[in-house]
């Protein structure tokens, strides 16, 4: 099964550095947490979208649907709830609340598609290189790429174990949260220690392989500004720029 | 000690590894070592194999060569190494990396790059070499490990010879001068093993490469220029494998594998400089000696065969045009019909990615079939929870760590029956049978986790017999244990299996297949290739060498005079002595 994000693919945003990636990865939280108001985040949401389109990057978003849906439906409902406002809709409801709950569901949400863009498009081993361009210690940026690696291994190996535990009669599917919550300890233990297990020998390859022999490393990936980075980064900016004015000048 | 070191080409002052009273014990032993006082010296050029049973020390000796011992795990250390002039005591691990590359036994903790191409690159940036050398070096390795065309693969959809193959072009993207693997087979089917010894054939023609290789395989320690022998931390063998590999006794009290030509030349009486080592000088062997295959005793064994099988009971898993296409639109089965009766002791085959575990997990109902039908004591499996039809089946994963989460072995293997809702008292009863059953009671009280691989995999069976399932599954029951452990551990399925439980392995060690499988299915691609009686599945050879599986010696040997013979004493029992001379 395949569990990495990482999708090979051939576009301008694969060849893109690293760095022009992160910040834009970077740059679209920031818009993303300065407006709280449903127009802007819907503007915001759909260039999101768009900029993830054009690195064909979004199939991937199938993968998240349902935490992307979760989020959006908790978030209507306790922000309905939690908001009170001028027009009620129904008891505490208020569509004041509603409109609040929508523009958040997307505000989590496009955060999110953001962050899943990147990792769509940006293989592993780039970013320790980008990273390290930005002045990151090698060895940081290389623990954050390992652990994103880790992910899949995990889910790969709860997989097996919750079947092996199921095959031994445990079953997942009935009791209340207390009685189920406690069935995951057979789940959890053998969990971690196959990864303590498994990380041990990934730490022991690693050393056997010279990581850490010197702070002079080459890098087979080829990074660096090209034209495209030129532009998105321009683009960014500006879109940073009109951001902070139209925040500063208008209630949005 | 018997040594013949001396007879080795063993030019003096060409030593590039030299291992001086070498005793390292780990933090958690008491008492005894993990190596004592072992002395070694390795020559420039030599392909050495380190054989023992578990925990001789082997690992612990490869760990020092490059300084994961004492740098990376603790423990106390006397002794002194050298290996290329340097100690690697004293050593950084990534500076001795670039001497002696160390590939490990599981392949899939050791990669972790996006696609091929990175993988071979990563210990080459580490050591900053120039962009353009690294090209040359990824073309070069590609064609080493017989991984050409595949740069762009994504790791994890490599087979698992292909990830091992990957592993050591890793490690020889560095260019170390020296390689060590650690036990690099284990988890590999019978022709990913060949593959790597076919590497490892061919490292072994460049005259400055050192070899190393740490392995259980006896058949393929054939090929190496020597053989060292560990156990208890010290060498108690050294020589040529010509000499080392005849010692058949020897090595069965060492609890290792003997070949089983030599075996079975052995049994009857040849002197042990004249055995015969593979099928091939077994066969002239034979014919020198004037043996014969008794008919009547030949027959007896296939009458044996056939009475066996009628005394199976009814069909107890029926699969009817079975096919399985996983979300992402892999089809791993596609359409496979088979029925097992109750009291068959089966073995299901085939190689790494085959389909065989899917195959097998539908016969619990870990996955329903995407079309076609289950049926598993009278259960359709796709109308029934894998908790219904866990209750007569149960099924022992090939890791026995993906299942132990307890304190205590009584509360591990307790735990199936009291998810089923059984009385304390009747939990009681049915742990100690299990444990009875596997051979470790007593061990009650004792921490599972503290245990040895071998019991671990003694307690996932007894967690599992505790249900008293009439069906097991075992995937992968005797991967990663010693011959010893091994037999121990297939001897325990067959006593099951003599008391009513019909037996499902999934494996690749083809002796056990022989010795104990009453029925064998082969997997390929998705399909099932050859089912049959053991014996006349065996019989083919060549068409087991195209689903990627290769028969023990002692039947090859036995199919070059047409009556298949499973193990080392059906073939005895066949063989007409009275032309032997003593």
């Amino acid at each position: 099964m395949d569990m990495f994000l990482y999708m090979d693919k051939d576009t301008y945003m694969h060849r893109l550095d690293p760095r022009t990636k992160t910040f834009m990865m970077l740059g679209s939280f920031a818009i993303i947490a300065m407006f709280y108001t449903l127009t802007p985040l819907m503007v915001i949401s759909a260039l999101v979208i768009l900029y993830g389109a054009s690195g064909k990057t979004l199939p991937n978003l199938k993968r998240i649907r349902v935490v992307l849906m979760m989020i959006g439906l908790f978030s209507l409902v306790i922000w309905s709830f939690a908001k009170p406002g001028a027009t009620p809709v129904l008891g505490p409801i208020s569509w004041e609340g509603i409109i609040y709950g929508v523009a958040m569901a997307i505000k989590i949400d496009t955060m999110i598609i953001a962050g899943m863009i990147f990792l769509s498009s940006t293989k592993m081993e780039e970013i320790p290189v980008g990273w390290v361009r930005l002045k990151i210690p090698y060895r940081v940026a290389f623990a954050f790429s390992t652990a994103l690696r880790l992910v899949p291994t995990i889910v790969g190996t709860s997989y097996i174990i919750t079947q092996a535990q199921e095959s031994r009669g445990l079953d997942l599917q009935s009791g209340n949260l207390l009685v189920r919550a406690k069935k995951y300890i057979p789940l959890l233990i053998p969990v971690f220690v196959s990864v303590i297990r498994g990380t041990n020998v990934f730490a022991m390859a690693l050393e056997s392989k010279g990581f850490g022999y010197s702070d002079k490393r080459s890098n087979y990936l080829e990074t660096g500004y090209n034209k495209a980075d030129i532009i998105l980064l321009t683009v960014l900016v500006l879109l940073l720029a009109l951001s902070i004015y139209l925040k500063i000048t208008t209630k949005l | 000690m018997h040594n013949d070191a001396e007879g080795l080409d063993n030019p003096r002052g060409q030593e590039v590894i030299r291992i001086k009273d070498l005793s390292f014990q780990y933090k958690a032993q008491k008492g005894e070592k993990a190596l004592d006082d072992l002395t070694l010296d390795i020559s420039k050029g030599q392909f050495v194999v380190i054989m023992g049973p578990s925990r001789a020390g082997k690992s612990t000796l490869a760990n020092c060569l490059n300084g994961l011992i004492p740098n990376f795990m603790k423990g106390k250390y006397e002794g002194e190494i050298n290996v290329l002039g340097k100690n690697p005591a004293k050593e950084k691990v990534g500076t001795m990396a670039k001497d002696i590359g160390l590939v490990f036994q599981d392949f899939e903790s050791q990669l972790f790059s996006t696609n091929t191409k990175l993988e071979i690159v990563f210990g080459p940036e580490n050591f900053n070499m120039p962009r353009a050398e690294m090209q040359k070096i990824i073309a070069r390795i590609l064609q080493v490990v017989n991984l050409a065309g595949m740069e762009d693969r994504q790791p994890s959809t490599l087979s698992g010879g292909q990830k091992q193959r990957l592993a050591i072009g890793s490690v020889l993207a560095i260019q170390p001068k020296i390689v060590c693997m650690d036990e690099p087979t284990t988890d590999l089917d019978p022709i990913g093993k060949l593959g790597i010894f076919q590497i490892a054939k061919e490292l072994h023609e460049d005259k400055d490469l050192t070899l190393i290789i740490i392995e259980h395989e006896t058949e393929e320690a054939l090929e190496a220029d020597r053989i060292v022998v560990i156990n208890d931390g010290k060498i108690v063998r050294d020589g040529k494998p010509q000499t080392v590999l005849r010692e058949v006794e020897y090595f069965e009290s060492l609890g290792l594998m003997p070949l089983q030509v030599p075996k079975y030349f052995n049994r009857l009486g040849v002197a042990q400089a004249d055995l015969p080592l593979n099928p091939a000088a077994g066969m002239a062997k034979f014919r020198e000696l004037g043996l014969v295959i008794e008919a009547g005793k030949y027959g007896e064994l296939v009458q044996k065969d056939a009475e066996r099988e009628q005394s199976y009971g009814d069909p107890i898993i029926t699969l009817r045009g079975l096919e399985h296409t996983y979300a992402n639109g892999n089809k791993a089965l596609k359409g496979i019909n088979l029925e097992i009766r109750d009291g068959e002791f089966i073995a299901i085959l085939g190689h790494n990615g085959s389909g065989k575990t899917t195959l097998v997990k539908h016969f619990n109902g870990l996955l329903k079939p995407t079309s076609g039908e289950v049926i598993v004591n009278g259960k359709e499996t796709k109308q029934h929870t894998i908790f219904e039809i866990g209750k007569g089946i149960g099924y022992v994963f090939q890791n026995p760590d993906h299942q132990i989460f307890s304190d205590t072995v009584y509360a591990e293997v307790a735990f199936s029956p009291k998810l089923r809702g059984f009385s304390s008292e009747e939990i009681d009863h049915r742990v100690k049978e299990a444990l009875k059953a596997v051979d470790m009671e007593g061990y009650e009280q004792e921490d599972p986790f503290s245990l040895t691989k071998g019991e671990r995999q003694r307690i996932a069976v007894a967690s599992v017999l505790s249900a008293q399932p009439k069906i097991i599954i075992l995937d992968e029951p005797t991967t990663g244990l010693d011959f010893k452990e091994q037999r121990q551990m297939m001897e325990l399925i067959k006593k099951l299996n003599e008391s009513g439980h019909t037996i499902i392995i999934v494996t690749h060690t083809m002796w056990v297949v022989a010795e104990y499988a009453h029925k064998v299915a082969v997997i390929k691609d998705g399909l099932m290739t050859m089912y049959g009686r053991t014996r006349d599945v065996f019989k083919e050879d060549e068409k087991l060498v195209e689903s990627f599986l290769k028969p023990p010696h002692i039947v090859t040997l036995s199919n070059y005079l047409g009556k298949t013979s499973l193990s080392v004493d059906e073939f005895l029992y066949c063989t007409q002595r009275n032309a032997e001379k003593r």
